[in-house]
């Protein structure tokens, strides 16, 4: 227990001179895993086994069948944004809600919702749509810190709404399903959507000249914003509803796995990306490369997060909390709202995917023995790395926003962040305590045979 | 110096290339993977170990390509009191040195089991490919990354402004 909880330290030290958190992570884990094993660092028994057991998880990480499944969704997702379909999603929604006072901004939320189902990351969600709404609310005179508030919020979505890499990740490191964690994050998801509408409209109606209404569009133009994205929807539908089991029935008996759903829905991005000239040889080639860099660094930090993980179960750690919280007859409740109360708190320093690397594996075997769901717990945490990502001092996502904007001060955004900030306390508040809103659609892909 | 940093820049092409062909074989070859069973009812057998192959190579050839731009994941909380010290150099020259020289194990480890798996004669499935090339990479591209991350912490002592737009 102490072992562990001077690593940990030890760990955050070196995270904090810059050390890659690979390194940081993979260096403390051996060291102290020859500890727990020979009773001392020099001791070269333990080291062999703590270098057995480093050996054995960089060959076996690399090549986890079920670890192909990141590659192939950010593969997707990349593709995807070369079809220009961020542009489309976003005119749909305009022409469904740009007509409402703050409007423009909804159309934003509920865009970013859209790509979200595409792309399983929350920074180029923001990214990328901070490019395609940004220009629009600044022509219709809506106020800075509402029009990046509701990007940087709504950007927020890309790792609840599946696919998500920061769901993959959690998958991985507690052996979760990965399948079921994607349909659980779709309620949540959608209620997130719901809830920043909610804030625009509360921003709008404090405060009436932050977002003017825009033009009103006829059915007629609607219908065919809604023909442009078809492709989206039915890709979305096929690689979700896969993953589902909606599609195993005869003759077609068709069901994923969830990097066969990534491998799908990689190549019908690469084919419709193709079929709108959004593609040539050297654009493939940048995406293509992007993929491997940006998989390439998740592996590594995967890598060192298994073995301090091998590290802190030896050294005793969950256990040992799982006794404290039995001594001191804390009720499983209070045990979580202590955890969310961490997390919130690292999320003010953190960046979400060391947040989540650095605590999942001392949380986990204690949120789990206390009798909740594996599942549950996983998107609990996403929804509090979402709220990190807009939380000051470092929210990533309004970092992301200052970059790609230029001209706003990070305190504009920061208090424009505001509302959505509270809006997700309130999505997080009802999570923790209506579990069903998440487990509902698992649950129900148990019942169908999996 | 210059021409060693010029060298680097041509030399990450050839696994970035390697990377590139392993990840788009791995899409098409899952995508028909799937076109296959479930509407020919014939499944590529080996689509699991290849699938299991194609990602070591994916990962492992651009790895020392990551390592070179600096692109691991890490936290930059307290960068601006190490810019501000202008020490910044000198920390990601030491931290670059420490990660390249502890790969040191981990590399000998690695060779060890290819090298046990090549004497046991192990090999895959369904197409039979002996698994020892797959450690031999993996050993080889983690030295590869030990000698870049060396190298690139040597470089921000003696000549830091040659690693500036490094990606």
């Amino acid at each position: 227990m102490t072992a562990a909880l001077i690593g940990f330290g030890i760990v955050l030290v070196l995270v904090l001179i810059r050390m890659p958190i690979v390194f940081a992570m993979g260096f403390v884990g051996t060291l102290g895993f020859a500890y727990e094993r020979g009773g001392s660092i020099f001791d070269e028994r333990g080291m062999k086994a703590a270098m057995s057991m480093v050996g054995r998880q960089i060959t076996d990480t690399a090549q986890d069948y079920g670890l192909s499944v990141v590659p192939l969704f950010i593969l997707m997702g990349l593709f995807v944004n070369k079809g220009g379909m961020a542009k489309e999603l976003y005119a749909v929604s305009n022409a469904f809600l740009g007509h409402m006072r703050g409007g423009i901004a909804m159309a934003t939320v509920a865009a970013c919702g859209g790509f979200s189902a595409i792309c399983g990351s929350s920074l180029a969600t923001a990214a990328t749509m901070s490019k395609v709404a940004m220009p629009e609310m600044r022509r219709y005179g809506y106020h800075d810190s509402l029009s990046t508030a509701s990007i940087a919020a709504g950007g927020t979505l890309g790792i609840l709404i599946p696919p998500s890499v920061i769901l993959v990740i959690y998958g991985l490191l507690t052996e979760t399903s990965i399948g079921k964690l994607f349909m659980a994050g779709i309620i949540p998801g959608i209620l997130g959507i719901f809830f920043y509408l909610l804030a625009v409209r509360w921003t709008v109606w404090r405060k009436p000249e932050s977002g003017p209404a825009g033009e009103k569009h006829g059915w007629g133009e609607r219908i065919s914003a809604l023909k442009s994205v078809w492709a989206v929807l039915l890709l979305f539908f096929l690689v979700i509803g896969g993953l589902y089991g909606a599609f195993d029935f005869a003759p077609l008996n068709l069901t994923f796995s969830p990097t066969e759903a990534a491998g799908m829905g990689a190549m019908g991005a690469f084919l419709i990306a193709l079929s709108r000239g959004g593609l040539t040889i050297s654009s493939t080639f940048e995406v293509l490369k992007e993929t491997a860099l940006t998989a390439a660094s998740l592996f590594a930090v995967l890598i060192g997060a298994q073995i301090f993980s091998n590290f802190i179960n030896l050294a005793g750690l969950p256990e040992a909390l799982i006794a404290m919280v039995t001594a001191y007859e804390v009720s499983p409740f209070v045990v979580i709202l202590m955890i969310l109360g961490i997390y919130i708190i690292l999320g003010c320093v953190f960046e979400s995917l060391s947040m989540l690397l650095l605590t999942v594996p001392i949380f986990f075997p204690l949120v789990t023995s206390l009798g909740y769901d594996p599942i549950w717990f996983g998107i609990v945490v996403v929804v509090v790395t979402e709220i990190s990502l807009i939380t000051p001092p470092v929210g990533l996502n309004v970092f992301i926003l200052r970059g790609v904007v230029g001209n706003v001060s990070t305190g504009t955004i920061f208090r424009g962040v505001t509302p959505f900030w509270i809006a997700d306390i309130f999505r997080l508040a009802l999570i923790v305590l209506v579990p069903i809103v998440v487990l509902y659609l698992p649950n129900q892909m148990g019942a169908m045979g999996h | 110096m210059k021409a060693l940093v010029d060298l680097g820049r041509t030399l990450q092409r050839a696994p970035v290339y390697l990377a590139c062909v392993a990840l788009f074989t791995l899409m098409v070859m899952t995508f028909c993977d799937v076109i296959l069973r479930s509407v020919f009812n014939a499944p590529i057998e080996a689509a699991t170990e290849l699938t299991r192959i194609l990602m070591a190579i994916m990962v492992f050839s651009v790895l020392p390509v990551v390592s070179g731009h600096g692109s691991h994941i890490s936290v930059d909380l307290t960068d601006p009191w190490f810019d501000y010290m202008r020490l910044h150099n000198v920390r990601d020259g030491l931290v670059s040195l420490a990660c390249g020289v502890m790969l040191w194990w981990p590399i000998q480890r690695v060779w060890i089991l290819a090298e046990r798996a090549r004497d046991y004669g192990d090999v895959t499935e369904y197409l039979g490919i002996p698994t020892f090339y797959i450690g031999w990479f993996i050993a080889a591209s983690t030295a590869v990354t030990a000698l870049v991350l060396i190298l690139t912490g040597i470089l921000y002592f003696v000549a830091p402004k040659l690693l500036e737009n490094r990606t």
